[in-house]
């Protein structure tokens, strides 16, 4: 209970593989050799390539079937795939190939010389940012000025190399989390971009805290507590809104 | 040769003001800056020496001039140390680069004892004594051969495109290669068949240099009056050292079937790099090509002409750079920055920055960059488009930050992989 959680900033170094695929047969067996840094690399790095857009950019196999060999069908299931797979190597590669083996290589599809896919591998270099939560606010203070490969590190990677929830899921239970650990642990295996996450979630932190702060202020002298109750409507009135600006 | 700054004794210093952290935080934000600082702290303690073969011209130097300031005042001491050669050894090292493209040219067994008989020198007197020496380009590759020390890491930085080499090239290269713990190459299609780690990291341009900071309208004006410019036509300018592979002979080519048929004016400027022995004649070779033609300026520029080069870019229609081989080149990288509207070869690392249609123009010939130039000096909403989506894809991918991010990130690897700090690698 007493241990703070240490914020990590990662980076990705790429590296080629031998393996290059020309077709999606030959993409099948580079997916069935390639090495789960290299699956992580094609499959589930990409997000952190445009970590603030609400989009998220096409992973590599299906922006290489769609963009050179201009196969839409083999795209849209791949991209599939990718997204809706389990956490981990071995369920992301057991489902490319699944995907892959439902799929029939197209006469003329093949890859022009220079367009071969080529398998990269990363290694991953986390570093400390220095940043140390001791308790849940604290956290999101340091979430909120963390670089999009903190969040990306925490939320998305270390999980999916471990095949669980995120470390930081159970960090905020053992503090009576609970609610914004559920939410996290959902959002963190959705497959939302990171930048949308990071909104998402400081969103709620804030709303949660809108409340203490309100039962703080009854402690409080009457004219703090006037300022905060009407802080409190101003908020509830736009979450009110919100819903028919929509509509 | 090292001094207090890190840098050596015939590298140009630009008066600076503010720390380049701060700097740069202002461009890329604090995000990537955070992760810099946090490498850098890592890294404390451990000592870089940087080794190239020019302190000026080309665009090894003009990286290394700022990334030795940045990994200083990062907190990781670097060093920039320059191979000293005399003329036979550059004339070798240019043939060395040239077949290494794939230009055609033979290494003789008296080029190559005398390329090692100049790095055995040069190992006497250079200061080598970091725990990571970092060697950029084959010219002084072979050092490590002949000073390495033990518990020191060799890295080799490899800028130039291998993906077409002289098979008789890289088997000179190849066993020298060998010797480092890692290299880096610029583009996956470059990098060949090694027995050692091989990383991928883009070079990048200095947002806060003197060629790509922002100008006033006054400032640009009064660099460009005295080159006797024509200013009532648009621009169409490539800014290149006067070498084969940058093809400006093809360039004005392009041009002669542009200026049928869209009024414009051709700029030509480079300079050649203290390693480069052949400027003088390609630069006769382009004049010879031009003479006659009016609305084509050919421009020799000083090594030190950045802020010259920053306002002609910023003053061009259009940017060309029409190479026939290329490593990165770094002048797309600047003329992106400024948004400009780009037309380049689908050559080495080009393509990474000109993405077709979206941030420029790819071409692969030169009936394709004189109808993609016309184009452009047609329609001022692509070149708009084009720019500004230019300059944001420089600003995620290709600036200085981004590039010692990656360098310190390998740098912290190759420690960790020989017992040092605790680098995590997942997988």
């Amino acid at each position: 209970m007493s241990e703070d959680l240490e914020l990590h900033a990662v980076v990705h170094l790429v590296r080629p593989l031998r393996l290059r695929a020309r077709g999606l047969a030959e993409l099948r067996e580079g997916v069935a050799a390639a090495s789960p840094t290299s699956l992580f690399h094609h499959a589930v790095q990409y997000q952190l390539r445009a970590p603030t857009d609400d989009e998220l950019p096409p992973d590599d196999f299906s922006a290489w079937a769609h963009g050179v060999l201009q196969d839409r069908e083999a795209a849209e299931r791949l991209s599939f795939a990718i997204q809706s797979a389990p956490r981990g190597s071995e369920p992301l590669r057991g489902a490319l190939l699944r995907t892959l083996a439902g799929l029939h290589e197209r006469p003329g599809r093949a890859a022009p010389e220079g367009g071969e896919f080529v398998f990269l591998a990363v290694d991953s270099v986390a570093v400390s940012t220095g940043v140390r939560a001791r308790d849940p606010a604290g956290l999101m203070e340091g979430l909120a000025r963390a670089a999009p490969s903190v969040w990306f590190y925490h939320l998305i990677e270390r999980p999916w190399f471990d095949e669980a929830d995120p470390e930081v899921t159970g960090w905020l239970r053992a503090r009576g989390e609970d609610a914004l650990a559920g939410w996290l642990a959902h959002a963190a295996a959705s497959g939302r971009p990171i930048g949308v996450i990071r909104r998402q979630l400081l969103e709620r932190w804030r709303r949660r805290r809108l409340g203490v702060r309100v039962a703080e202020a009854a402690r409080r002298p009457e004219g703090e507590r006037a300022a905060a109750a009407h802080d409190a409507v101003a908020g509830l009135v736009r979450r009110l809104r919100r819903p028919e600006e929509r509509s | 040769m090292s001094t207090t700054t890190g840098l050596p004794g015939g590298a140009p210093r630009e008066a600076r003001s503010t720390s380049l952290i701060e700097g740069y935080r202002a461009i890329v934000g604090d995000g990537p800056i955070q992760v810099l600082e946090a490498l850098g702290r890592r890294l404390h303690g451990h000592r870089v020496v940087m080794v190239n073969s020019t302190a000026t011209g080309g665009g090894v130097a003009e990286i290394l001039h700022r990334m030795v300031g940045l990994l200083n005042e990062l907190g990781v001491p670097t060093t920039w140390e320059v191979m000293p050669g005399d003329a036979a050894f550059h004339a070798i090292t240019k043939t060395l680069h040239n077949t290494l493209h794939g230009a055609p040219g033979t290494l003789t067994e008296q080029d190559a004892e005398h390329y090692h008989e100049v790095t055995q020198r040069a190992a006497r007197t250079l200061a080598l004594d970091g725990d990571l020496v970092f060697i950029h380009d084959p010219q002084p590759a072979a050092l490590v051969m002949h000073r390495r020390q033990p518990g020191q890491r060799w890295l080799w930085r490899c800028h130039i495109d291998l993906s077409h080499a002289r098979p008789e090239a890289w088997e000179f290269l190849a066993p020298i290669v060998e010797r480092y713990d890692a290299a880096i190459f610029s583009h996956v299609a470059f990098v060949p068949s090694l027995g050692l780690p091989a990383f991928l990291a883009p070079p990048s341009i200095d947002p806060l240099s003197d060629k790509n900071r922002e100008l006033e309208r006054d400032e640009e004006e009064s660099l460009l009056a005295p080159l006797g410019l024509p200013t009532r036509r648009p621009w169409v300018t490539q800014v290149s050292r006067f070498d084969r592979l940058k093809d400006p002979v093809g360039v004005i080519d392009a041009f002669r079937l542009v200026r049928a048929r869209e009024p414009a004016q051709l700029v030509l400027a480079g300079g050649s790099a203290d390693d480069d022995p052949e400027g003088a004649e390609v630069l006769a070779e382009a004049r010879a090509r031009a003479a006659g033609l009016e609305d084509v300026s050919i421009l020799e520029l000083a090594p030190d002409a950045h802020r010259t080069i920053n306002a002609l870019q910023r003053h061009s229609t259009v940017v060309v750079q029409k190479s026939l081989r290329e490593g990165f080149a770094l002048t797309v990288a600047e003329a992106l920055w400024k948004r400009r509207a780009v037309v380049a070869s689908a050559v080495g690392g080009i393509p990474l920055q000109v993405l077709h249609e979206r941030t420029g123009l790819l071409v692969r010939s030169v009936e394709g960059c004189a109808y993609q130039v016309t184009r452009l000096l047609r329609s001022p909403e692509l070149r708009r488009r084009l720019g500004a989506q230019g300059r944001e894809h420089v600003r995620r991918n290709f600036l200085h930050p981004r590039e010692a991010r990656d360098y310190l990130a390998v740098f912290a690897l190759l420690l960790e992989l020989h017992g040092g700090g605790g680098a995590r690698a997942a997988g």
